[in-house]
């Protein structure tokens, strides 16, 4: 009892650990050119690309985990790793694929939508660096997944915060040089200011 | 500016603009991409100068190659031949960096293998239509070109501010830095903002100039 007790706390702390204190966005910076794309394009629905990126990442933690487990012993691993996470990706882009269709059998216009949004959500560098960081820092199995599912809500909670904050920054006091990315750099960049305020510490990259 | 040339400029500015990846289309600051290599690994110029080499190994050659590869495959799969390629390319950069600099390309973490999934390289397979070789190639070098400009000024920025030295050599002798927020990833985020601000100025107050060269003949 206790040993669930125990995986489940660590689960916990790691999700959470995902979400705030090493949130994807604004302490390393990973996702972000597709985010600043994201606010800006009426055409995608934020929930479904988030809610995507988060299977997505799922699926593919713990492919790349037993990757790593398994090639970490080869000589030149850091080089080819980048491809084998590639391929991971992959097989959980046709995970979460067949899963859409699955779901989605009698919607056959809201299957092509979110199925048009998927390969974006795949990938991505918030993916990318996601399975590289797991890897890196040698996490287990339940930390790698853990952090996984932390890590996409922690993204799609930054794509939400910055829609939000676009609404304040399309205001008429912004100076018209500012308007568009620059402001929205530099809000993104106050919120990771806060987020290091918050940790205290520079997250290792 | 000559009249007939500021004509012809005025005229065209939407197609000059379209080719030109390096000044006024700028991949990052006009598109927006590339930014997390740029804000969080570019603190110094050496690492400026590692990831220019990697992209200039990766960018134009994964291009052009999956250019030929989406030729041949489904159009469900263009996005893993982009990925694939610039992987490929990647052990390339990696064997590249690791002979030039040693152990010191440790220092871009997985700001190097991220390189693998960046939209400035592989965000051409959201288009439908494919590429021509050549147009790969041509595009390839532009926007290279570009983000190695924007790369290195960041880089060598950020180094000034946060350290006081350019490419290791000291600049100014203070007890404190001027920015040493410059080094984080916050500092990077402003310091890439501001950039983009007084760039996007440049660019719209040249092709106000230009007009007004274009009318003053009329």
């Amino acid at each position: 009892m206790s040993e669930v007790v125990k995986a489940c706390g660590v689960f916990f702390i790691y999700a959470v650990a995902g979400v705030f204190a090493q949130n994807a966005v604004f302490s390393r910076a990973l996702g972000v050119s597709r985010l600043v794309k994201l606010v800006d394009d009426p055409a995608v629905d934020t929930f479904v690309f988030g809610g995507l990126l988060c299977l997505v990442q799922l699926f593919a933690a713990p492919m790349a985990y037993f990757a790593n487990l398994k090639l970490r012993v080869f000589k030149h691993w850091a080089a080819f790793r980048p491809m084998v996470f590639v391929l991971c990706s992959m097989a959980a882009f046709l995970l979460v694929l067949f899963l859409t269709l699955g779901v989605f059998r009698d919607q056959n216009s809201k299957a092509k939508a979110i199925i048009s949004v998927l390969p974006m959500a795949t990938f991505n560098s918030a993916v990318m660096g996601t399975l590289l960081l797991s890897s890196i820092q040698s996490f287990s199995l339940l930390q790698a997944m853990s952090f996984a599912l932390g890590s996409g809500v922690g993204y799609v909670l930054a794509v939400a915060v910055v829609t939000e904050g676009q609404r304040k920054l399309r205001s008429r006091a912004v100076p018209a040089a500012f308007k568009g990315l620059p402001i929205t750099l530099l809000y993104i960049g106050i919120l990771s200011l806060a987020i290091y305020g918050f940790i205290g510490h520079r997250p290792t990259i | 500016m000559k009249h007939e040339k500021a004509v012809w400029l005025s005229q065209n500015m939407d197609r000059v603009a379209r080719r030109d990846r390096v000044f006024l289309n700028n991949p990052v600051v006009m598109q927006g991409m590339g930014l997390a290599p740029l804000v969080v690994a570019a603190t110094s110029g050496r690492n400026a100068l590692m990831l220019s080499l990697a992209v200039l190994i990766m960018l134009t050659p994964t291009r052009v190659a999956a250019s030929l590869l989406t030729r041949v495959s489904f159009s469900r799969f263009r996005a893993l031949s982009y990925c694939l390629c610039s992987s490929a390319f990647y052990i390339a950069a990696y064997f590249a960096l690791r002979a030039v600099f040693g152990t010191e390309m440790l220092q871009l973490g997985i700001f190097l293998p991220v390189l693998v999934v960046e939209p400035l390289i592989i965000k051409r397979y959201e288009r439908p239509r494919g590429e021509k070789v050549s147009v790969a190639f041509k595009k390839g070098m532009r926007i290279t070109a570009g983000y190695v400009l924007v790369l290195m000024l960041i880089g060598c920025l950020r180094e000034l501010l946060s350290q006081g030295t350019l490419m290791g050599s000291r600049i100014y002798s203070v007890d404190f830095p001027l920015l040493p927020m410059a080094a984080l990833p916050a500092g990077g985020f402003i310091l890439v903002g501001i950039l983009c601000a007084v760039w996007r100025s440049a660019v719209n107050a040249y092709k106000k100039h230009v007009n007004m060269e274009a009318k003053r003949g009329v």
